[in-house]
């Protein structure tokens, strides 16, 4: 067996040792996805408590303060730093770390989603409230019926961008000893004392997975685009 | 129908509108002309409440607009806006845009809502675009389903703030024609304008505005062809 053969028998085929990359990913995407349905509700809520506006000359409402201060603490440390603090002090009971690390990562997530949103309802045309405003519509309905539907498809490809950084993200589990995907490469190149197969195995699965859901973005992108051009 | 008493808007502490008082009757197509900044979009949005009143009364047939207590959202629906930049729903289809509010606001139900809708759009020659989105359509096509989206509340006066500075000259025409046929039909209008022929063949009385006042205001023959302040002189030699 040549050299190359042996390194990747080692890696993969030994004890059945791919079966453990594809349990690495499954904590990878079980963390990622929880924590970006987590990410999307609190930055919804974050978003639409960061737009309720004062009247002119008024205070922003406490919802706004809680808000800016959520968000600028979240943006303004370490994501590393925010799971070891949910590990070691917040959950330190915890037995279940796949959803502490979900919750840490979905409120970290939860600030940059609350930013893209806020952003995507701003970039809809003020005219568009003023014409449903018009019409005698509330400003629910307005944000409901007009709004919302054009501000989706604006934050449709950042949000998708920032799933992709998260899913990326979360390699940082090996710290609190989650057996993701990054961590169980390193693992079995330690036991195998090579480190080539193992890490670019992983690099060639998060690429993978990653094109994939780009390439899902794409499409669906294509056809929200499509459908107010017809 | 509406009552403008001493009305006043300060926007960062800018004046611009300095105390207005006005009546409005039923049936009257009020035309406002005034040079840019004057205040007069700020006027006729001042009306629905879309730009809130610093100070000052605004009489809606017998509700005090100004008043908190007021349901602004319920007045709205009698009054109807055409906007410069036409503001068409994009995530809507044409049909979409008409029936929304009648629908949603339980003035009509589904069918009623698209059987006045299919009208509208014959009154304003666009049957064949019913179903297609407002991005495929041109700056006129877009301004007459405008009109026929605020037509779709039955509203009992409409103000139009610009509706022809958007469109290329080309397009000017179809809409000030259907702004006619609507006057003609006895609606009650207000209409802001740069189009000093319109407003003279179509309002029953013209306000001319300056610094956030109404300056001047008589009938259309009285306003272009014996103007009575400077100002207004001015403005006219400017414009005609």
């Amino acid at each position: 067996m040549s050299d190359i053969e042996t390194k990747f028998y080692n890696a993969f085929i030994v004890k059945d040792r791919w079966i453990l990359y594809f349990k690495g990913l499954g904590v990878t995407m079980e963390i990622s996805i929880l924590a970006g349905l987590i990410g999307i509700v609190i930055g919804c809520v974050v978003a639409l408590m960061k737009l309720s506006e004062p009247k002119p000359g008024k205070k922003h409402t406490v919802f706004w303060y809680i808000a800016t201060i959520y968000v600028d603490i979240i943006r303004g440390t370490p994501s590393v730093l925010q799971l070891l603090i949910m590990w070691f002090i917040v959950f330190s009971n915890s037995k279940n770390g796949v959803l502490v690390a979900s919750l840490s990562f979905g409120i970290n997530s939860g600030a940059y989603v609350s930013e893209i949103i806020r952003a995507g309802i701003l970039a809809v045309d003020r005219g568009q409230t003023e014409a449903g405003l018009s019409l005698g519509l509330s400003k629910a309905q307005t944000m409901k019926e007009i709004v919302l539907p054009q501000a989706f498809k604006n934050v449709l490809p950042p949000i998708g961008n920032e799933f992709i950084t998260l899913i990326k993200e979360t390699a940082i589990v090996g710290y609190v000893s989650l057996s993701d995907l990054t961590r169980t490469a390193s693992q079995i190149s330690s036991r195998t004392y090579e480190a080539f197969m193992p890490l670019i195995g992983a690099a060639v699965i998060y690429f993978i997975i990653i094109k994939m859901l780009t390439l899902l973005l794409e499409a669906l992108e294509r056809r929200l685009r499509r459908s107010d051009l017809r | 129908m509406i009552s403008v008493k001493n009305l006043c808007k300060t926007f960062n502490g800018q004046d611009v509108l300095r105390g207005i008082t006005t009546e409005i009757d039923k049936g009257e197509k009020v035309a406002i002309i005034g040079s840019s900044g004057s205040g007069k979009s700020t006027f006729l949005r001042c009306l629905n409440l879309l730009e809130e009143p610093t100070s000052g009364e605004i009489w809606f047939e017998d509700q005090l607009l100004t008043d908190p207590k007021t349901d602004i959202y319920k007045v709205r629906e009698h009054m109807g806006m055409v906007f410069q930049s036409f503001n068409l729903f994009a995530n809507k289809t044409v049909m979409e845009n008409i029936t929304l509010a009648p629908v949603k606001l339980g003035v009509m139900n589904k069918e009623e809502a698209a059987e006045k809708a299919l009208n509208l759009l014959d009154l304003v020659n666009l049957r064949a675009k019913a179903d297609v989105y407002p991005a495929s359509l041109s700056g006129g096509q877009k301004q007459r389903i405008a009109i026929a989206r605020s037509l779709a509340m039955n509203p009992k006066v409409m103000l139009f703030d610009e509706p022809t500075s958007a469109l290329d000259p080309e397009m000017v025409g179809e809409v000030l024609e259907l702004i006619k046929v609507l006057a003609e039909g006895g609606m009650t209008m207000v209409i802001v304008t740069h189009e000093m022929g319109f407003a003279r063949e179509v309002a029953t009385r013209v306000f001319f505005i300056d610094e956030g006042i109404i300056m001047e205001e008589n009938t259309p023959e009285m306003i272009f062809n014996s103007p009575q302040s400077k100002r207004l002189q001015d403005f006219l030699s400017k414009v005609l």
